[in-house]
């Protein structure tokens, strides 16, 4: 990978990581009315997945997706509005952190009932088949959605009917606190349920930018010629499942501690690599996080001031028109 | 031209006429591409339109989810499930995704999408293969949901919901699916939204809807006879419903009574009386009556289901009821008429 693209990578996993950083202490203050699931430490994931698609492609997200919105280029702002409930908010103040949209960068909608998006993406990749474009359709889910039966009924469904579809796992071993050996037999074998219902599979380090573009830029691939793939990205999840807090203290974390966390940052990863091959000095990286810091500062600031919807709003839209 | 077709025919009708004019509308469902695919639904159809009518896996979730996410890319899917409870696999993306959608993201994010469900009665069907769940899909705002009574209003209901911006649930009493009427030939839309009066009286007011409406219009038949005049109105939407055309007949008459052909706990006749009272208490000289099903599921033999489903003499009785004269006695119903779908042809008499 060159340095433009790696530095693009850094910078947006840096937007993610500090836009949601500089937000838990307006949400610990109550300034935040929504639930909120943090992306902390999954930034490579989204990062990677959308960098390797073209801008007409299509990106459906869950209950976590700050960072796959913002990677696939989301407005900020719209963002940190939707949060704070105002009207300028990427859904006018209805969704909240769990509904991202912004379809001016086809970032088609996120909807967190785990494996619900996985037919609706399906649906997506279905309708550009029949209108025969080239574009390809993400779904960005995790490890628990995996379990429901919506996924592997629309895994079956994309390979019947030769969908442009990439089927993102975002595994980050834990479905809330519960863990993978909870959930799963120690047969259980995600590669062989992907390739067994007649999709491709493809394992990737999800604490790891390069590897997660580059295995998904062969999904990517792929898909685009009818090829369904599963691409199952292993990564930490560095705070609670809601809230922005850390939850070390519950226990249940047994590989991610905090201190094998931190070695395996993405961030820290990509900034290391940056140095070592020469594309950047650590005093450069540093001054292009210090920007992203205060314009996520700025923004803040900015949707903060921003007025809220007003009650006539509460009726509207439950209908098209 | 009016050629007289069947409630069946009407559907494909339809169907066909809008596929020709929408190139966006493709259905999806299990069998939908066969000869007899979706009770003769769609039958031929595959033929016309190879790529736009696509059998699919057994797979609910998926099939229903699929036209959802199509639906907001800008297609215009019909989905089939041939039983409510087929769909019930599926009651998320219908409920919580396609339903939320528009509202969720804050507006401008439709989603054009038929749900067509095939629902209620039905001779050695049972418990688990005649439910018609009508107060479920009528109770989540952002669905409409229609129920069509007859093959007139199967055309232009389907039309219209093919027209619309929002998901609209399609009801289907296959109940009906026999009966027979004069339909005009070319595309016409029925309003999706408003309840529509199918026989004007004067002394109580009938409120029916779907497969309720044949019983409906042969009490309202048999009543006349004892000089007894009802209005019978055809309920037609769930959601949005229009408690107004209700109010008016009610207004007129002073008596309601409502047809639920499925449970009378949390019914749609429950809903239509308590709007009623609400708001116009004072215009009723006599307590609503509402005929409907026991509380239990249904059965199967033909010697319960004969005390399950309303006749037209149940539903003529309340109305004499109301009027506080004394029931008439009836001659038993028929084999036919108690258990076999009917052939009704609406555009004879009424």
């Amino acid at each position: 990978m060159n340095k433009s693209d790696l530095l693009s990578g850094l910078r947006t996993m840096l937007l993610i990581r500090h836009l949601e950083q500089e937000l838990v202490d307006y949400y610990l203050k109550n300034k935040v009315m929504s639930f909120v699931h943090f992306y902390v430490g999954q930034e490579a994931v989204a990062a990677g997945v959308c960098n390797s698609l073209k801008a007409t492609d299509k990106a459906f997200g869950n209950h976590r997706s700050h960072g796959h919105y913002l990677a696939k280029g989301g407005n900020p702002l719209a963002l940190v509005a939707e949060l704070f409930g105002r009207k300028a908010g990427c859904c006018h103040g209805k969704g909240g952190s769990m509904h991202m949209i912004d379809r001016r960068v086809n970032f088609m909608g996120s909807t967190p009932i785990l494996g619900s998006v996985t037919p609706i993406a399906t649906g997506s990749a279905l309708a550009s088949k029949l209108a025969k474009t080239t574009d390809v359709t993400v779904a960005f889910f995790g490890d628990g959605a995996s379990e429901e039966g919506a996924v592997y009924e629309s895994v079956n469904f994309a390979c019947l009917f030769k969908l442009p579809i990439i089927y993102v796992v975002e595994n980050n071993l834990y479905s809330v606190i519960s863990k993978l050996r909870d959930r799963r037999s120690e047969n259980y074998d995600s590669q062989k349920i992907a390739t067994g219902l007649g999709a491709d599979y493809i394992k990737a380090d999800g604490n790891d930018y390069v590897d997660v573009f580059t295995k998904a830029s062969q999904a990517r691939a792929l898909a685009a010629r009818g090829s369904p793939v599963v691409l199952e990205c292993v990564v930490y999840r560095h705070m609670a499942h809601s809230a922005p807090i850390f939850d070390d203290k519950v226990g249940h974390r047994e590989v991610d501690v905090l201190d094998e966390r931190l070695k395996q940052c993405p961030i820290r990863k990509l900034k290391a690599l940056l140095c070592s091959q020469g594309h950047s000095t650590a005093e450069e990286l540093e001054r292009m996080e210090t920007s992203i810091i205060a314009d996520c500062r700025g923004l803040i600031e900015r949707a903060s001031g921003l007025p809220y919807p007003p009650l006539a709003d509460l009726l509207t839209e439950v209908y098209a028109s | 031209m009016h050629p007289n077709i069947s409630f069946t025919e009407a559907i494909r009708d339809s169907t066909r006429l809008c596929m020709e004019l929408d190139p966006t509308i493709f259905i999806l469902g299990l069998g939908v591409s066969y000869q007899n695919g979706a009770d003769g639904t769609t039958t031929g159809l595959k033929q016309q339109f190879p790529e736009r009518v696509l059998d699919t896996p057994v797979s609910e979730a998926a099939l229903t989810g699929a036209g959802v996410g199509a639906a907001v890319s800008g297609m215009r899917p019909i989905i089939h499930h041939g039983r409510v409870e087929f769909a019930l696999f599926a009651i998320d993306q219908i409920v919580t995704q396609a339903a939320k959608w528009n509202y969720m993201f804050g507006g401008g994010n439709p989603v054009p999408i038929v749900f067509r469900i095939a629902v209620g009665r039905q001779w050695g069907n049972g418990p688990q293969h005649t439910q018609a769940l009508y107060s479920l899909f009528g109770a989540v705002p952002g669905l409409k949901a229609v129920i069509p009574s007859s093959p007139a209003q199967a055309k232009g209901l389907l039309t219209s919901a093919l027209r619309d911006k929002n998901p609209v649930v399609y009801l289907e009493p296959r109940w009906l699916y026999g009966t027979r009427e004069n339909v005009p030939a070319g595309p016409y839309l029925a309003d999706l939204s408003r309840a529509r009066i199918v026989r004007e009286g004067s002394d109580a007011t009938v409120v029916a809807y779907g497969d309720g409406l044949v019983d409906a219009i042969k009490a309202g038949r048999y009543l006349s006879t004892m000089n007894i005049s009802v209005e019978i109105i055809d309920l037609v939407s769930l959601q949005p419903m229009d408690h107004e055309t209700i109010a008016r007949s009610v207004q007129k008459t002073g008596r309601l009574l409502t047809v639920d052909t499925t449970h009378g706990c949390f019914c749609v006749g429950s809903e239509v009386t308590a709007r009623l009272c609400q708001t116009h208490l004072h215009s009723l000289k006599a307590a609503p009556v509402s005929i409907s099903c026991p509380n239990v599921p249904c059965p199967t033999s033909t010697a319960l289901t004969e005390h399950f489903y309303p006749t037209r003499f149940d539903i003529a009785g309340g109305v004499q009821s109301m009027l506080g004269r004394p029931v008439a006695p009836t001659e038993p119903l028929s084999f036919e008429e108690l258990h076999i779908a009917p052939k009704f042809d609406f555009s004879k008499d009424e």
